[in-house]
């Protein structure tokens, strides 16, 4: 997106980040690369990316903490770094895993932050506790805390800004199941409140049970975005057959229109689609269901997955690194 | 997916620069008091030489006759040299936290995400931690003032006037070896580094610097000789420790001073303001 382009979207509303061409080299390689990202407001929003594809620097160029080597960003409307205190206003940020001052307790560890804040972000301290499930434990020094309960602690100083805007930075690390489960529940509730959540994370399950949309990302690259339906229906599709006679399944099933491979896998039959939508993929596949039933053979079972972003995010990154490694 | 339109996000009013920078230096002392370490060395170092007052105190009434009397000028000018020293140590260990400690705890990121600019957040490291170095050292410098003038015997009884200048002299001691530890502290990031560089450069490499005829005048840029050429003409009628050459005039020292504390801090600003967060 042009900067033109980029300023007169801000100026009309809608986005609560935006950036266009961002851009970090250190020295000769690139972390993020030309990301054009608009992140509509009121949305739970998710950076996937394998691990080292630049999420963090992504993150850390958004709240100020490292320069960008070009392009240009937005946090709800303020351009960054030019405007950057009154962008940060009212974000809650957690870069990297959340570190805090060890010899003070959580509570003064909200409390020399909030203190960096307006005068009401310390009035915010009991409730961000509350809220992140602290508030037994905010009179204990950190250096006690468990990796989950740093983390939930970060959480809380994230609210200490009444934020509009929140970004994530891998934040279900470190937490057990009825953690996790609970902060997905706290970040719906966020985004109900009408606050915007950014949540990097190289967990494609975590993106899909949390955010509306997403963006998925490879090497610094934004490869594709958009709500996690259609990312997740953009990918290919599969079908796995269990049938009398594999190998003659195969030869039956080459040739068909909505057929882009079949193969042998052990006792199945792996059918690969190709990227349908999901009703054309339930077609395709009672289609060959009829077809080898046609032919004579026995079908004992045919197994349509779900879609996934998860499925998509390995066919991307998957594919970036067969391109690569070509 | 539903969108939800924003404009421009219209900030709250910041509040005004003072109150914004008062909760600062609050939130740095809270971070310095809760050191139980750092307070505690500070406490004993600063307080060194009012046991060693009492010490000489119950020496003298022992055998008064071997001992001189604990109070008076003379010894005050002792006291007041060595707690420049003592307290010194303990600004070099407190400067250096307070200039790194963030930074290698992890949360100066944090800070700096709040949007506050980065120099406020410098700023406020310097009244943070004056303000637990300071009354320690008062109380000190008080304690050892009232044991001059009651144990003062065959001793003149230092004045008032002397009292306070030897006082204001003690804080600028502390004062600036405060200031370079927290402008190097913040300069390189680290705190062991930081401290054991300065106290190298305080009890080794100054004494003999200044002990080496050899090097002549420019052994005036050094930062205690400098300081020994403001002590009170009250408090040391007659006499200057370690003079190096002819008599640097107050000004020029004054200049040093000011060359030694500044260039450190705007060093330890500027990279506060420049590295990555």
């Amino acid at each position: 997106m042009k900067q033109t382009d980029m300023s007169r979207t801000a100026r009309a509303g809608g986005y609560a980040v935006q950036t266009a061409g961002l851009t970090k080299r250190f020295g000769g390689r690139t972390a993020v690369d030309r990301v054009d990202l608009p992140v509509p407001a009121g949305t739970a929003f998710g950076y996937l990316a394998p691990n080292g594809a630049g999420k963090t620097t992504l993150i850390r160029m958004l709240l100020g903490l490292t320069a960008a080597t070009s392009g240009s960003m937005r946090l709800l409307g303020h351009l960054v770094p030019a405007e950057r205190s009154a962008a940060l206003l009212r974000v809650g940020a957690m870069a990297e895993e959340p570190r805090f001052l060890d010899h003070l307790t959580g509570r003064e560890n909200l409390r020399i932050n909030a203190a960096a804040r307006e005068p009401a972000a310390r009035g915010r301290i009991e409730e961000a506790l509350e809220r992140a499930g602290l508030a037994g434990r905010a009179g204990e020094r950190v250096a006690r805390y468990s990796a989950g309960l740093r983390q939930r602690l970060g959480v809380a100083r994230c609210l200490l800004a009444d934020p509009q805007l929140l970004i994530l930075d891998e934040p279900t690390n470190g937490l057990d199941r009825a953690g996790i489960v609970e902060f997905r529940l706290m970040i719906r509730s966020l985004v109900d409140e009408g606050r915007t959540v950014v949540l990097s994370s190289h967990l494609p399950v975590e993106v899909e049970k949390i955010c509306d949309a997403a963006a998925i990302v490879d090497r610094g690259r934004v490869v594709a975005q958009g709500s996690i339906a259609e990312l997740s229906a953009r990918g290919a599709r599969f079908i796995m057959l269990q049938v009398g006679d594999p190998s003659r399944a195969v030869m039956v099933l080459t040739g068909h229109p909505a057929v882009c491979s079949a193969s042998e896998d052990g006792h199945q039959v792996r059918v690969a689609l190709g990227p349908v939508a999901g009703d054309a993929a339930r077609s395709a596949a009672a289609d060959i269901s009829r077809r080898l039933a046609g032919a004579g053979m026995d079908v004992y079972r045919l197994d349509l997955p779900a879609a996934t972003l998860e499925e998509r995010f390995l066919e991307i990154t998957h594919k970036m690194q067969d391109e690569v490694a070509a | 997916m539903s969108v939800v339109t924003i404009d421009r996000v219209s900030p709250r009013p910041r509040p005004r620069a003072g109150a914004a920078a008062g909760r600062l230096v609050s939130a740095e002392f809270l971070k310095v008091r809760k050191r139980r370490g750092l307070v505690a060395w500070t406490a004993i170092l600063t307080g060194a030489i009012v046991v060693a007052g009492g010490v000489l105190a119950l020496l003298h009434a022992q055998d008064p006759a071997k001992y001189g009397p604990a109070g008076g000028l003379p010894n005050l000018a002792s006291v007041g040299y060595m707690l420049s020293l003592l307290g010194a140590v303990a600004a070099v260990l407190a400067g250096a936290t307070m200039g790194a400690g963030d930074l290698q705890a992890g949360v100066f990121r944090d800070l700096v995400a709040t949007g506050r600019p980065r120099l406020a957040l410098f700023a406020a490291r310097i009244p943070g931690a004056l303000a637990l170095l300071w009354p320690l050292v008062a109380v000190s410098w008080a304690a050892a003032c009232a044991g001059s003038v009651l144990l003062a015997g065959s001793h003149p009884r230092p004045g008032l006037a002397v009292m306070a200048q030897g006082g204001a002299w003690v804080l600028l001691a502390v004062t600036v070896a405060y200031l370079i530890a927290m402008g190097l502290a913040s300069l390189a990031g680290s705190r062991p580094v930081t401290a054991g560089i300065l106290l190298a450069w305080q009890f080794a490499v100054t004494p003999l610097a200044l002990a080496l005829s050899n090097l002549g005048v420019p052994r005036e840029g050094l930062l205690t000789a400098a300081l020994n050429r403001t002590i009170p003409a009250g408090l040391l009628p007659g006499q200057r420790p370690d003079p190096v050459g002819p008599a640097m005039p107050v000004t020029v020292a004054a200049a040093v001073i000011a060359a030694w504390a500044l260039v450190p801090l705007a060093a330890g600003a500027w990279r506060t303001c420049t590295r990555d967060a």
